[in-house]
């Protein structure tokens, strides 16, 4: 593209030569000039011929001076072009290069746990051909490198505060979990108080589940270990009671093996979430089987739902997001899936080496079997299968025949707290109190109504017979149409009539009509029905 | 007067065996679904243990080949009373335990009514 016309360097024409045509020229044409033109010209035209073949050959000069000092300008100019093109096209490439192949490599060194500085060492100096990186893009490199760094400290310092919020709620769950279970044995023989309680067992122990994805999502593992053995049953049973709908599963024919301890909780964790899914994709009316057989690389947990059936696109969809948290997925992503049991599973399976698949069942719902490794079993023997039933459910006893002394109970530390408070009269009930004696020396029980039998007869007497009269005296004003009209206010605190005053009390009021006020028999007869009720109850007291 | 304090059965802290939780055993019932046992009931087995049972209806039945109290039951098994009867209460109605209830107290005439019986004796 770059022409370079300029004739090859170090050839240049020697001035004279250059020079000679126009000189030859002038000479031949001043001495023409000379000879033509008549003789006492001769002198002046051939001073004026040779002046101007000298300023003529002055141009001459200048001009192939300049014409020189124009082509070296030119050719240096074009060099110059050359040189910088090429260095355009150098930056180009290396701009590539870093962007292709030092920023990816720098980057998931970064994102691996190294430094930037040791990152930039490995990938920059330890290499032939970038190590004369020239130093603006090192610095470049080394910005980025550092933004990134920071963005990953900052990301990691929050999944290590969701984890530490997390554990912070798994141990006020298990130690909520702990103390219901020792209330559950305290209010165990008042069903009410122990159903209740087990409600909120299950509540809590949703939370601590809840709590677990949390920090399982936040990159710990979970937390909690227990010191033994537990079997497999167990195991799944502790799945059970971490979810909602825990009746709907049932257990099949579980392998008779122990997790050991420390793999216990993983595995319960992952059952859970499965046992989860499987129970809320399916419809409510539906059973969640569980079986759990011995295959060549450990147990094979297989969960299957009765619900809708995976399609293929689904089961892509949810292995995809099984094997993405297997590799490491963000907490960023998670907002776009609110499916966290996967995730989670997903997880756990890549920190334990456990296998996940989800299949279509023959059910027509999911079939999710997850696989524990050989190495989280055990082959000691561990407790009984049934629960809190150890060694000794029964008295023991040793060879001889004689009882084993089993180990003494720890003391407690929370104080049990009594039951619900007895009512007095039950206790009544029990302990009569004596406090009197009759005359034969027999003991004199005091009913608990304090008043006599005798008294309280003649009062439910005396009510009846006050009611009648009442009744009777209603019917008497039911006979009259106008003193419905004006019931008058009655006075609450009234002596009650003796029986009998509702006859003058019936006449006074045909005789007086409007001013009842006048007469306490006439306001006594004219209670609205409703107070009847009230007033006995309050007569009796 | 302070009623007595029993020593209650506590599981021992930090041995905690079984992550099943006892709601997982009773199967949530609302309580609806208890028999009236009493703790001196007793409960005998009818039959071996069926293979679908849970494990703890199996211990139960194995426990019981003679007649043995809920109470005791509750002991051995280590589960408080109100799962037992849950169990039991399973067990009863799949006819694989038989109750034998002690003398229930509401059998008794009320208190009234004897009250009354006194009285009508005294005014003889």
């Amino acid at each position: 593209m770059v022409s370079v016309q300029s004739p090859p360097g170090g050839r240049e024409v020697p001035y004279a030569r250059v020079l000679l045509l126009p000189a030859i020229l002038m000479a031949a044409a001043t001495g023409a000039a000379v000879a033509t033109v008549p003789e006492p010209a001769r002198m002046a035209v051939g001073l004026c011929g040779g002046i101007g073949a000298l300023m003529v050959l002055g141009v001459a000069v200048e001009a192939v001076r300049r014409g020189r000092t124009v082509k070296r300008l030119h050719r240096q100019y074009a060099d110059r072009l050359a040189y910088l093109e090429r260095r355009v096209a150098l930056y180009d490439a290396q701009t590539e290069h870093i962007g292709k192949q030092l920023l990816p490599d720098t980057l998931y060194r970064v994102q691996q746990g190294e430094s930037p500085a040791e990152a930039m060492r490995v990938v920059i100096d330890q290499n032939p051909d970038y190590r004369d990186l020239p130093d603006p893009q090192r610095k470049l490199l080394r910005t980025v490198l550092d933004i990134l760094e920071r963005g990953e400290a900052m990301r990691d310092a929050t999944a290590s505060a969701f984890v530490h919020i997390a554990r912070r709620v798994q141990a006020i769950v298990h130690q909520q979990s702990v103390e219901l279970r020792e209330m559950e044995e305290d209010h165990g023989r008042t069903p009410e108080v122990f159903d209740d309680l087990l409600r909120l067992d299950h509540g809590t122990a949703l939370i601590g589940r809840l709590a677990d994805s949390v920090a399982v999502l936040g990159g710990s593992r979970p937390g909690r270990q227990w010191p033994k053995p537990v079997p497999l049953y167990s195991v799944l049973r502790g799945a059970m009671s971490r979810i909602l709908d825990y009746h709907r599963v049932d257990l099949e024919s579980i392998a008779k093996v122990a997790v050991n301890g420390i793999s216990v909780e993983p595995v319960i964790h992952a059952c859970a979430e499965l046992l989860d899914n499987a129970t809320r994709y399916s419809p409510p009316q539906t059973r969640v089987h569980v079986t759990a057989v011995e295959v060549q690389t450990g147990i094979a947990i297989e969960i299957e739902d009765g619900g809708v059936s995976l399609s293929e696109e689904g089961r892509k969809r949810a292995e995809t997001m099984l094997a993405e948290a297997q590799e490491g997925m963000d907490l960023q992503s998670l907002s776009e899936t609110p499916r966290l049991g996967l995730a989670v599973v997903g997880r756990l399976s890549a920190m334990y080496n456990m296998q996940v698949s989800l299949r279509q069942s023959a059910y027509g719902g999911v079939r999710a079997v997850l696989i524990v490794p050989r190495d989280m079993l055990t082959g000691a023997p561990a407790p009984a299968l049934a629960h809190g039933i150890g060694a000794s459910a029964v008295p023991r006893v040793d060879n001889d025949g004689n009882p084993i002394q089993e180990l003494e109970r720890a003391p407690k530390k929370r104080r049990p707290t009594s039951g619900p408070p007895t009512p007095l009269s039950a206790l009544e009930d029990d302990i009569p109190v004596v406090t009197e004696w009759t005359a034969t020396g027999l003991p004199q029980r005091r009913s608990r109504n304090k008043t006599p039998l005798a008294e309280r007869y003649a009062e439910a007497r005396a009510a009846k017979e006050r009611e009648a009269a009442e009744a009777r005296a209603a019917e008497a004003r039911a006979a009259i149409p106008g003193q419905r009209q004006a019931p008058p206010p009655r006075e609450p605190e009234k002596e009650e009539p003796a029986p009998g005053l509702w006859v003058e009390a019936f006449m006074n009021g045909l005789k007086g009509g409007g001013d009842q006020q006048g007469t306490p028999g006439a306001v006594e007869s004219k209670p609205r029905a409703d107070d009847y009720s009230t007033e006995d109850e309050g007569d009796l007291k | 007067m302070t009623p007595p304090q029993r020593e209650r059965r506590a599981p021992q802290p930090g041995t905690e065996q079984d992550p099943g939780r006892l709601y997982v055993i009773t199967g949530g019932t609302d309580g609806t679904q208890r028999a009236p046992l009493d703790l001196v009931a007793l409960i005998v087995a009818r039959s071996e243990a069926p293979p679908t049972a849970a494990p703890e209806q199996t211990a139960l039945l194995k426990l019981c080949k003679r007649p043995l109290s809920v109470a005791e039951i509750s002991a051995y098994l280590g589960l408080p009373f109100s799962v037992v009867t849950v169990l039991v209460t399973e067990l009863l109605a799949a006819d694989l335990v038989e109750s034998r209830a002690p003398v229930v107290r509401s059998a008794l005439p009320e208190r009234s009514l004897l009250e009354a019986v006194m009285h009508g004796l005294q005014k003889l």
